[in-house]
């Protein structure tokens, strides 16, 4: 292979010289590929569309992981739906706060080749005391698990494969059943302009299980096409809104270091252009 | 094309020996003739990008040097894509040409990364809403070939009049349609049809494309590039190059820039095999001599059934006299016949009986029937990698 190509869209992609390929192959689950890339370091692939890159990840998973858990303040039990690469699970346990994580991933074989060739995504998380990794089918866990949990952190594919299940009412009512009172929901949910009726579809499915829900936003540079948008619901109205001094105290006192977060990003992140509240119905 | 022809026994040493080497029933693919079959093809529609259709022959080997060549590939079911995926076939260079999908069959080419899909009517247009970011749609359209052995424009396909209906019906679900297709009727005995159906395509297209809107940029020719078999078609067709002189003159109306491409199965994959066969039993009946091959209709010799095609078959014999005779398959059903009525030299049992351009629609449509051993597909001439 000497470049790979995005399939995410018929009319436009992005393309990648393959400096080496490190892994290419079917899993149980989906096609995963692996390479080393000049602009980005290694590169994973799932189903012809990328899901992670060494040089840009950080945007992702610091934001995915650090909006909800400041924004909670004290999230004790954190559960991760997806997240193969070991990303989030490496934020989460930067959280001192944190004493049990539960990572639920269906594709073994994306964490055990995500720990071979991206082993800075997990950075030694897989061997923290407070992490467990379960192997299974995330709308399976938490329609059957009694567990209850501060934040749960949908870190999946988009919803075309294995992720579909994972972008459903069934599932976002499952996940209220098993957050605690002023609990919240993160999801990952896709490129804004590039797939609107993501963020439509997922807006509609929240507002029927949640007393609020909103968008937050970061700009992915290989999540192309504009800003990535990750969704935000939870029973506790103001959880989005905790003043500016109240994320700085918590973020300096959890002394966690960051390249793309901070209490004033985290802050701005909720503001979302025009066109996606048009999308959605709201202002 | 004669339905036997008969040769010096000493030119078919190379069948003998791979016969000897291999045992028999084989499918001998000559590696030599793919990359033959896509150069001639190539240079006869310039500018034309070439989709194999894999279904004609998907043997790994065919579609690898298929690829390298620079090919892509038309590819109907997720059976089809596995086998892609198996061979590290680059996902764009694929289209979806089958007009009726089922939700897992989008969602699965998608997941191996094609994105052009093909449909006839609303009801299939409907089935791409959850994916309409994702994809470009080919609209086919019908051209019925009364000409054609194999006629594809009755089980699918629109009528010209119905296209700008369905574009419109894309538009309000927020689809992209970005071209036609058509197919003009597998092994045609001339390119009018292909002609014609050029012809109003492009129209429709130019229409289309004056009254502004997302532009359609892409037509799909389909196959139908004729090969030589032991029938009136196959006569009436030596030289691919004047059978696609007119197809040239039609498709260079269209501006530079805009995209054609071809779905060849047959033409590319039919030349490349010849079946060897041993005859395995001989009896006399009715006042001629019965062959017992050890393949036949329910195995390489299927494409007789299904495809209509009738394949030369040649005798390498010294033998000056001629008797007539009949040739079977090895199933137990009366059906099983390759060939009657024709005339051959005496032959006696463990000779061998050559079917020539065998790769297309043979082993691929081929059963298990009565347990018989299939063909086994032995590559020669192979470029060492």
């Amino acid at each position: 292979m000497k470049h790979y190509s995005e399939t995410l869209y018929d009319s436009y992609g992005q393309s990648f010289l393959v400096d080496k390929l490190y892994f290419e192959n079917k899993t149980e689950h989906q096609h995963l590929v692996i390479f080393e890339n000049a602009m980005f370091g290694r590169v994973m692939a799932l189903d012809g569309v990328i899901q992670t890159t060494q040089a840009d990840e950080f945007i992702y998973h610091e934001m995915l992981t650090h909006v909800p858990l400041f924004s909670h303040g004290a999230a004790k039990r954190v559960l991760i739906i997806g997240g193969g690469d070991g990303g989030i699970l490496r934020e989460v346990c930067k959280h001192k706060s944190v004493e049990h994580v539960i990572q639920v991933e269906i594709d073994a074989k994306v964490v055990e080749m995500c720990k071979k060739y991206l082993p800075t995504h997990s950075a030694g998380a897989y061997d923290d005391p407070r992490a467990t990794v379960v192997i299974a089918d995330g709308s399976a866990f938490v329609r059957e698990s009694k567990e209850s949990f501060d934040v749960i952190i949908s870190d999946s594919t988009d919803p075309i494969g294995p992720a579909e299940v994972l972008f459903t009412g069934d599932f976002y009512s499952h996940c209220k059943k098993r957050l605690n009172p002023g609990g919240i929901l993160v999801t990952q949910n896709g490129v804004a302009f590039m797939q609107r009726d993501e963020v439509v579809n997922t807006f509609k499915r929240l507002s029927a299980v949640f007393d609020y829900n909103t968008f937050y936003s970061a700009a992915v540079p290989t999540y192309i096409g504009g800003i990535m948008t990750f969704a935000w619901a939870s029973d506790n109205s103001n959880a989005h809104k905790i003043p500016i001094t109240i994320l700085e105290e918590r973020y300096k006192s959890a002394g966690i270091s960051t390249q793309y977060y901070n209490p004033a990003i985290h802050q701005a992140s909720f503001v979302l252009p025009q066109y996606l509240l048009n999308s959605i119905g709201e202002r | 094309m004669e339905r036997v022809t008969v040769k010096p026994y000493g030119e078919g040493k190379l069948y003998r020996e791979l016969a000897a080497t291999h045992g028999t029933p084989l499918l001998i693919l000559d590696c030599e003739a793919v990359t033959c079959q896509y150069r001639l093809l190539s240079q006869s529609l310039p500018g034309v990008e070439l989709c194999y259709a894999i279904k004609s022959q998907p043997h790994p080997v065919v579609i690898n040097i298929l690829y390298q060549l620079g090919a892509g590939f038309d590819i109907a079911t997720s059976g089809e894509f596995e086998l892609l995926r198996r061979q590290h076939i680059e996902p764009r260079s694929t289209i979806h040409t089958h007009p009726i999908k089922r939700d897992r069959d989008i969602s699965e080419a998608l997941r191996f990364g094609c994105t052009t899909f093909v449909i006839d009517n609303s009801l299939e247009l409907e089935k791409f809403v959850n994916y309409r970011h994702r994809v470009g749609i080919l609209v086919r359209v019908s051209f019925p070939n009364p000409n054609s052995p194999v006629d594809l424009s009755r089980k699918f396909g629109c009528l010209p009049g119905d296209v700008d209906h369905l574009i419109r019906k894309a538009v309000s679900l927020g689809i992209h349609v970005k071209g036609l297709s058509f197919h003009a009727g597998s092994q045609s005995p001339g390119p009018e049809n292909h002609v014609y159906a050029i012809t109003a395509c492009r129209e429709i297209i130019e229409r289309h494309n004056r009254e502004g809107g997302k532009l359609l940029s892409i037509l799909d020719i389909g196959g139908g590039f004729p090969v030589s078999y032991a029938d009136s078609t196959g006569d009436l067709v030596r030289d691919i190059d004047a059978f696609c002189a007119p197809i040239r003159d039609a498709l260079g109306k269209f501006p530079g820039n805009f995209r054609i491409i071809a779905e060849p199965g047959r033409f590319l994959s039919a030349p490349t095999m010849t079946a060897v066969s041993k005859i395995m039993g001989k009896a006399y009946r009715g006042g001629e001599s019965w062959y017992y091959l050890d393949d036949g209709l329910y195995g390489s010799y299927s494409g007789q059934l299904y495809d209509h095609a009738t394949y030369p078959i040649t005798i390498y014999s010294d033998h000056p006299e001629r008797e007539r005779a009949t040739i079977a398959g090895p199933t137990c059903d009366s059906i099983d016949v390759i060939a009657e009525n024709i005339e051959l030299p005496p032959l006696s049992i463990g000779d061998l009986i050559i079917g020539e351009q065998m790769g297309a629609y043979t082993s691929a449509s081929a059963t298990d029937f009565n347990l018989f051993e299939r063909a086994k597909i032995v590559p020669i001439n192979q470029k060492k990698q």
